[in-house]
């Protein structure tokens, strides 16, 4: 693979272009080209694929796209160009495996294949979630409880003193550092202070605040996992270059990140599917990573669960492990608030696509990523239940059930039921679940996945 | 060709985002001297409106949205100038100035909703992404805006939002401008805390929601 020296000179050397150019005259055509060439098409009647020579099509496709459009660093307003000979030696060197936490808590994320009927890595806790400081420690003691749960996201504090934690100002430094620090606290009271924490350092929006929260006073160690993110559609800035020095010279573990937006300069599910295996190359090869964070999202809706958005996670993942195992965490925003039928069909439909395709569980972010406080920890039971579930189905088994939980609920993602917040469910003094209510509504729910197909079972 | 030939040929040119044809069309507008704004109303608005509600729809995406602006600007190229030589205007449905608040820097939301109020028929003036809180009020008291649109993506920059909000009514102005947050770390209850007038949970949303306003207005 290309030394991240040459990655970086790229930036620096590439063709001059304007990003309006760069959409207009280059990537928009180029991936309309491409969605020709190669003849990719959604099929709505198999948001689940099992079609293993079109997943390698979609690879075949997305090597070639990113050979010709390579990534855009507006720093310099150059193209990051990349022959497809050096991109599939990436691909050929990606890290099918890569180990996180520590102690009994250590263990092996790995590239599955698809129909795999091994377990999934089990993460918890949706993306990067907005919490409330009241229960900010029981909420990730509750995730931390979790037996099955591998590893964590923490969520982001945007608050300290009661006060807002503005972007890339000092309060935004301390915020972080108080976030990571009470993040390991709490999985310390959990019993479980070597539990990886996998989305690295979610208060911060820029390097710096990132690298203070990274000093090892804080808690977090090169063995937990540090995302770093393009922006839409292929941006990579130097923030982004700069966090890959940085945390490549620590030795950690990177997790690379992406969300190709559904209805943005991707188009539709063709383009989308393309980009975002284009992606998962561009982790490999520009950000070092040792795993990467799939989060395609329709640009209307912000949810990652309607039909073609399924097709697009379903198909990206076995275009990618496939013909480049590199791990990933295939993160579903969805549209039903914590505890309503419609986020657990979405959840379910969403995993039962993930697990079967070879990608990794990471459980899901409800009420549209925006409802503060939704992260209710017997959801992610129900979560890694259900994608412990799809690993015992092949992918033409799964596609069927799949089709039932989308007619569960894709008519009601243009105005999702809002749901239940940690303090609704749980008690904030002792952290125990007290809404009982809630509780028997997730064995009803258990069930009636049961009766649809997925062999969902009541963790222990 | 007849008058309704011609109107149907420039909708067919916003639809299948053929730039010689609208070029080709809207000359053949002006050398048969159809009224350049009936070409325009009747013409190429048409086949806008249908593009609106394909992207609604998803049956088109950003970039078909941006080849219909293409194209219709392409034969706006023509009939603006007709339209000034007759003495007429086209009828603006107000004027925006828009952007991504400081510190943020995603950009393909806002390109969205500039585009889709462009092809509604607004004067949308794009500042671009991490603007400053004066950069947004210089541009609308130059501009005599209308509106101002504030997008912000990340949890910690909606304090962005709330600043323009602030330095507006610090210089006693608050009222004279529509203010319309969106982005996805807006919700309507922050919308409500900061005084913001229209929260838009989308592109359409916030055409729909910011033309209703300014007809209540007028």
């Amino acid at each position: 693979m290309l030394s991240f020296y040459e990655v970086i000179d790229r930036a620096v050397t590439g063709p001059l272009m304007s990003d309006q150019d760069y959409y207009l005259k280059n990537y928009v055509p180029e991936l309309n080209k491409v969605i020709q060439q190669y003849k990719i098409k959604f099929n709505p009647e198999t948001p689940l694929p099992s079609d293993d020579a079109l997943a390698d099509t979609v690879f075949e496709a997305a090597v070639d796209f990113f050979s010709r459009v390579g990534a855009y660093c507006p720093d310099t307003s150059r193209v990051m160009k990349f022959t497809k000979e050096e991109i599939l030696l990436a691909a050929g060197e990606a890290p099918s495996a890569s180990s996180f936490g520590e102690g009994p808590d250590r263990k092996v994320m790995r590239s599955r294949m698809p129909d795999d009927h091994s377990e999934p890595w089990y993460h918890c806790g949706g993306g990067i979630y907005t919490t409330s400081d009241a229960v900010f420690m029981n909420q990730i003691e509750g995730l931390a409880n979790i037996k099955k749960a591998c590893s964590l996201s923490i969520p982001s504090s945007i608050s300290l003193k009661g006060k807002d934690a503005r972007v890339r100002s000092p309060q935004e430094v301390l915020a972080t550092i108080k976030t990571v620090s009470m993040g390991r606290e709490a999985c310390k009271r959990a019993g479980r202070p070597g539990l990886p924490i996998l989305n690295g350092i979610s208060t911060a929006t820029g390097p710096i605040s990132m690298f203070a929260a990274s000093h090892p006073n804080f808690g977090l160690r090169p063995s937990d996992g540090f995302l770093i993110d393009s922006l839409a559609e292929m941006v990579v800035d130097f923030e982004a270059l700069d966090k890959v020095a940085f945390y490549t010279s620590l030795g950690a573990n990177i997790g690379s990140t992406s969300t190709p937006l559904f209805g943005g300069y991707n188009g539709g599910a063709e383009g989308n599917v393309i980009v975002t295996v284009v992606y998962n190359l561009l982790g490999i090869l520009i950000f070092r990573g040792t795993y990467h964070y799939n989060a395609p999202l329709h640009t209307k809706l912000r949810v990652s669960s309607t039909g073609p958005l399924l097709w697009i996670i379903a198909l990206a993942n076995q275009a990618l492990h496939r013909n480049a195992p590199y791990p990933t965490l295939n993160l579903p925003y969805l549209g039903g608030g914590a505890g309503t039928d419609c986020y657990y069909y979405e959840m379910a439909a969403y995993h039962t696509c993930v697990v079967t395709s070879g990608g990794n569980m990471l459980s899901g972010h409800p009420s549209i990523s925006v409802a503060p406080d939704s992260i209710v920890p017997l959801d992610h039971v129900l979560n890694i239940e259900a994608a412990q579930a799809a690993s015992k189905l092949t992918r033409k088994e799964a596609n069927p059930i799949v089709l039932k939980f989308l007619e569960k609920y894709e008519g009601q993602l243009k105005s999702p039921p809002k749901g239940l917040t940690y303090q609704e469910c749980y008690d904030m003094v002792t952290g125990e679940l007290t809404n009982a209510e809630y509780a028997k509504n997730a064995d009803r729910i258990r069930k009636e996945l049961r009766d649809l197909g997925l062999p969902v079972e009541k963790s222990a | 060709m007849t008058e309704s030939e011609i109107l149907g040929k420039l909708k067919e040119s916003i639809l299948i985002f053929d730039v010689e044809l609208a070029e080709k069309s809207a000359q053949e507008a002006v050398n048969t001297d159809i009224d350049p704004l009936k070409a325009v109303e009747e013409g190429l608005v048409k086949g806008l409106d249908i593009i609106g509600e394909k992207y609604e729809n998803d049956e088109i995406f950003l970039p078909e949205l941006m080849m219909a602006a293409n194209t219709f600007q392409t034969a706006m190229q023509i009939l603006e100038p007709k339209i000034s030589e007759k003495g007429q205007e086209r009828a603006k449905k107000g004027i925006i100035v828009l952007g991504t608040v400081k510190g943020d820097i995603h950009k393909i939301g806002k390109d969205i909703v500039t585009l889709l109020f462009r092809t509604a028929g607004y004067e949308v003036h794009d500042l671009g992404e991490d603007v400053d809180l004066f950069t947004f009020i210089e541009n609308a008291k130059k501009l005599n805006a209308d509106a101002i649109g504030l997008s912000a993506l990340l949890t910690s920059t909606l304090s962005g939002q709330k600043d323009v909000i602030d330095a507006l009514t610090q210089e006693g102005m608050r009222e004279k401008y529509i203010i319309m947050v969106g982005g996805g770390a807006t919700t309507p209850e922050w919308a409500e805390t900061i005084g913001a007038d229209l929260f838009a949970e989308n592109a359409q949303a916030a055409v729909r929601k910011l033309t209703e306003m300014i007809a209540k207005k007028s």
